[in-house]
């Protein structure tokens, strides 16, 4: 059903185009910081160009529209031509925002809508406010200024464009480069293409024009692709060979310069390149670098010229001097003269590490994760059969296979771990967009984004996660004004972290905004109808923080786009009981607060505790059970038709399992004694009576299958070390179904 | 299905057969994973009341249906005979069972007739024709209508 003819490549870009699109909204944002960084700028420039030649390969033309005017864009930010100002990002952070909005147009297998024009035009606008002065011809002073600290693909674009152009050099003159792709071959482009992963060799529109020509272009990246392939680790062994870049200009065609390595070493070259090219990422941008000379020789050496206008000549100068400051250990000569041939001899250090990692299909992890569970199972029955067995050598081997099977488990657990920063990169553009609509000062943290954590937990986490910060911005913190009055600084700080604690993963939201009204929360329970005066007077302090999870509250009177329709806060609550976690609340007021979420580091696995009710057993998730005693059933009263039980002078509701989970009902309620098992649900407590505790146990959490999931007060079934099936039970959803 | 079979000519379709008090019914045999002897069946509480429950192939939990209750039969008691057949019908799997398994047998498309359209009750439904075969009579029945389209809706869901 796709209008895509190849679907592999879609996959490809959808994949690689969908992490650069996550990346850029998280440098977007750090570029509003730092507003001069050149890498930064780079980077985000290589993003949108890279997004823009995947989409135009596959002909996602609206696409490539908003990403080009994007791209030019950032191509005069990073030239200095413009600075980065707050509306300029808003602009760019939309344009952003719509092609996110087309690639998932994209994954849904439709055409992309086109970008609203009036977008286009402001990016255009923007892109073309200053970039009329164009430098003088034979001047390399404009690229001095351009010396970045990395190596970008423009300069890359325009390295390869005058090695291309060297024939033809004369005809050089000041002419806009725009189009160059259309004049190139078919076999460069698709070489382009394989190596560069979709990027389009299309020098922007800003660039530079340039009467003249750098001579030695096409020797040094032949040069140094040769050292590459090599390996070389003497960087200054070719330089004498290398012609000082920027003051040489004769326009003599230097492409022989390919001519010097062989296709051997060129193929070995290529594919330590197309290897090492795939990590993707900012630091790609060395290996991006020696991608595009690779690609210098190769045209040089296939001396296809390319009808292209002469770019700057000093470019390549630029880069060498990053290069340089890359690997400092290389001896300097003069200037910017040993240009690339250290770079090269690093990308070449850089290359040589294999590709290590894998993309894996997570279906395939779960079967793996499933066919794990089962083994462990089966070892737990040969442990139980070794146990009893007195053979020495078969308890050896059931031995040996339980901690072979304890490791594997692990080992399988941790490939489904993936950072928790996958979700913590949305949330600076969520703080910054959501400070400047209300007009607050608001700086966020990050700590400890490396934890690790289940990938489905880490998918799970991301709602409640963001509307937590949320409202920490809109609720928390104050306005600039009143933080100063109340002798803050403007300026408010959110604070998200995450570590792991033993086998949990704790989360916490803080921030130093105004904190949380104790009375203030009663007053409003009462006013929304949630409880009547003297209940609310009784509620403890954490009671009261714990009242914001209730639904239909918000101490919020206004309803802003952002929070206030009291719904929030309840999802989150449930959200968080779902993974079995817990969420807990501390305030002061006028200080700040803090939420803090605990939740298990995998979900595979559960923590229970084994119960019999009827001839079943069950497992109750044991972050529902609060404690387990003996209870004389005579000890128990009536309150208003529901039987109690008084724990601690608080009077907690009883339920006989039995009458819920089995057909017999309470025909034998004529015991004298029963188990009783206090669970709790946020802050409710009741009490369960089941007929025998077994113990705890960790569970592996198997599906229902689909004709039984979304039964009322079932969670999933287990099996347990004997081969049977044990339901675990959902207590907050057994006590929505039976309890009400 | 089997009028399917029909237009393509004689078509040989071979059937697993089963017992259910007293009548064979016969499944097409493309659909049956593997048949198991009766094994433990753990309740669902709160489940529909066509679902006995849960039993664990292998580390995969399978719903398995009361084919008893669906043809309108009364319960029994599980004996030796008793097998669980495994179904593998469009994306669901899921387990029947039956009160024994007796054979594969091949039948051409022309040897199977039309049910007989007397009760319109809810058990026809899943009856696609009959055939008679050895003196027996051979019920054909179409497993993917064993459930009603409401409760097929409920599992896509």
């Amino acid at each position: 059903m796709s209008f895509f003819d190849d679907e592999e490549i879609l996959e490809d870009f959808l994949v690689e185009a969908g992490e650069i699109l996550e990346q850029l909204s998280e440098q977007l944002v750090q570029l509003e910081k730092q507003p001069d960084d050149k890498n930064l700028l780079n980077a985000i420039f290589r993003g949108f160009h890279t997004v823009k030649g995947g989409a135009g390969f596959l002909q996602l033309n609206a696409m490539v529209d908003c990403c080009h005017v994007t791209e030019n864009l950032f191509d005069n930010l990073r030239n200095g031509h413009r600075q980065v100002t707050a509306e300029l990002m808003d602009v760019v952070l939309q344009a952003l925002d719509t092609v996110n909005g087309m690639f998932a147009q994209v994954k849904e297998g439709q055409a992309p809508d086109p970008a609203p024009q009036t977008l286009l035009d402001a990016l255009q606008a923007l892109a073309s406010g200053e970039d009329v002065e164009a430098p003088v011809a034979d001047n390399p002073e404009p690229v001095a200024e351009d010396s970045t600290d990395d190596m970008s693909d423009e300069e890359f674009d325009q390295l390869l464009a005058s090695l291309d152009s060297a024939d033809i050099a004369a005809d050089a003159e000041g002419s806009i480069s725009a189009g160059d792709d259309e004049e190139i071959t078919e076999e460069e482009f698709e070489a382009l293409l394989d190596q560069l992963q979709g990027k389009a060799p299309e020098p922007s529109a800003g660039s530079e024009p340039s009467a003249e020509q750098e001579p030695s272009a096409g020797q040094k990246p032949a040069d140094t692709a040769k050292q590459a392939a090599g390996a070389s680790s003497q960087p200054s062994a070719d330089e004498s060979s290398l012609e000082p870049a920027g003051t040489e200009q004769s326009a003599s065609a230097s492409a022989s310069g390919g001519d010097e390595i062989t296709d051997e070493e060129f193929e070995a070259l290529l594919d330590q390149l197309h290897g090492s090219g795939s990590h993707g990422g900012v630091p790609s941008g060395a290996v991006s670098a020696a991608e595009k000379k690779a690609e210098a020789a190769e045209a040089s050496k296939k001396e296809k010229a390319v009808g292209d206008k002469a770019d700057s000549a000093a470019k390549p100068v630029s880069a060498a001097k990053p290069a340089l400051r890359a690997v400092p250990d290389s001896k300097p000569a003069a200037s910017a003269q040993p240009a690339a041939a250290p770079a090269a001899a690093a990308n070449a250090a850089a290359k040589d590490a294999p590709e290590t990692t894998v993309r894996v299909d997570t279906r395939r992890l779960d079967e793996i994760m499933n066919m794990v569970g089962e083994l462990v199972l089966v070892r737990n029955r040969l442990v139980r059969i070794g146990s009893t067995a007195a053979d020495e050598t078969l308890s050896k081997a059931v031995a040996n296979l339980d901690l072979v099977t304890a490791d594997l488990q692990t080992s399988v657990m941790k490939t489904r771990m993936q950072p928790i920063k996958k979700v913590f990169g949305r949330f600076p553009r969520v703080v910054r967009d959501l400070a400047r609509n209300l007009k607050k000062e608001v700086a966020l943290e990050l700590h400890g984004e490396e934890t690790d954590l289940d990938k489905n937990l880490v998918e799970a986490l991301a709602d409640p996660l963001v509307h937590l910060v949320r409202n920490a911005v809109d609720h928390g913190i104050e306005l600039p004004e009143l933080r100063e009055k109340n002798g803050k600084s403007r300026q408010g700080t959110v604070l998200l972290a995450a570590e792991q604690e033993g086998d949990h993963i704790l989360l916490t939201i803080s921030d130093d905004g105004n904190g949380m009204d104790p009375d203030v929360l009663r007053r409003k329970a009462v006013e929304k109808g949630l409880m009547d005066r003297d209940a609310a007077d009784r509620l403890s302090r954490s009671e009261c923080f714990d009242l914001i999870f209730a639904p239909g509250f918000s101490t919020k009177t206004e309803i802003s786009d952002v929070s206030g329709r009291g719904v929030g806060m309840d999802v989150v609550k449930t959200k968080i009981s779902q993974l079995n976690g817990t969420i807990a609340i501390e305030s002061n007021p006028g200080k700040g607060s803090r939420i803090e979420i605990k939740v298990p580091l995998t979900l595979a696995i559960m923590p229970t505790l084994m119960i019999v009710v009827g001839d079943q057993t069950f497992a109750l998730p044991l972050a529902n059970v609060s404690e387990i005693f003996n209870l004389d059933l005579s000890r128990t009263h009536v309150v208003d038709g529901q039987q109690v039980v008084t724990v601690r002078d608080k009077a907690l509701p009883l339920f006989h399992l039995r009458r819920w989970l089995t057909h017999q009902g309470g025909s034998d309620a004529i015991k004298t004694e029963a188990n009783v098992v206090i669970v709790h649900v946020g802050t409710q407590r009741v009490g369960f009576v089941v007929d025998t505790l077994i113990g705890q146990e960790e569970v592996v959490i198997k599906p229902l299958g689909r004709m039984l999931h979304g039964t009322p007060g079932m969670a999933g079934a287990t099996i347990t070390g004997d081969g049977r099936i044990a339901v675990i039970l959902d207590v907050p959803g057994l006590l929505k179904r039976y309890a009400a | 299905m089997a009028e399917a079979t029909k237009k393509l000519d004689d078509q040989v379709l071979q059937w697993v057969t089963f017992n259910l008090e007293n009548e064979t019914y016969g499944v097409n045999v493309m659909v049956v994973k593997e048949v198991l002897k009766f094994q433990d069946i753990a309740p669902v509480p709160g489940a529909p009341d066509y679902v006995m429950g849960i039993i664990n192939i292998r580390g995969t939990v399978i719903s398995v249906i009361n084919t008893r209750r669906r043809f309108g039969l009364h319960d029994r008691e599980p004996d030796d005979n008793t097998r669980i057949v495994i179904l593998e019908i469009g994306k669901h799997v899921l387990g029947i069972v039956v009160d024994s398994v007796a054979e594969v047998v091949y039948l051409r498309g022309s040897e199977i007739e039309t049910a007989p359209q007397v009760n319109k009750d809810e058990t026809a439904r899943f009856i696609t024709g009959v055939c008679h075969r050895e003196d027996q009579l051979l019920i054909l029945v179409e497993l993917d209508k064993l459930l009603t389209e409401e409760e097929l809706a409920e599992l896509d869901n």
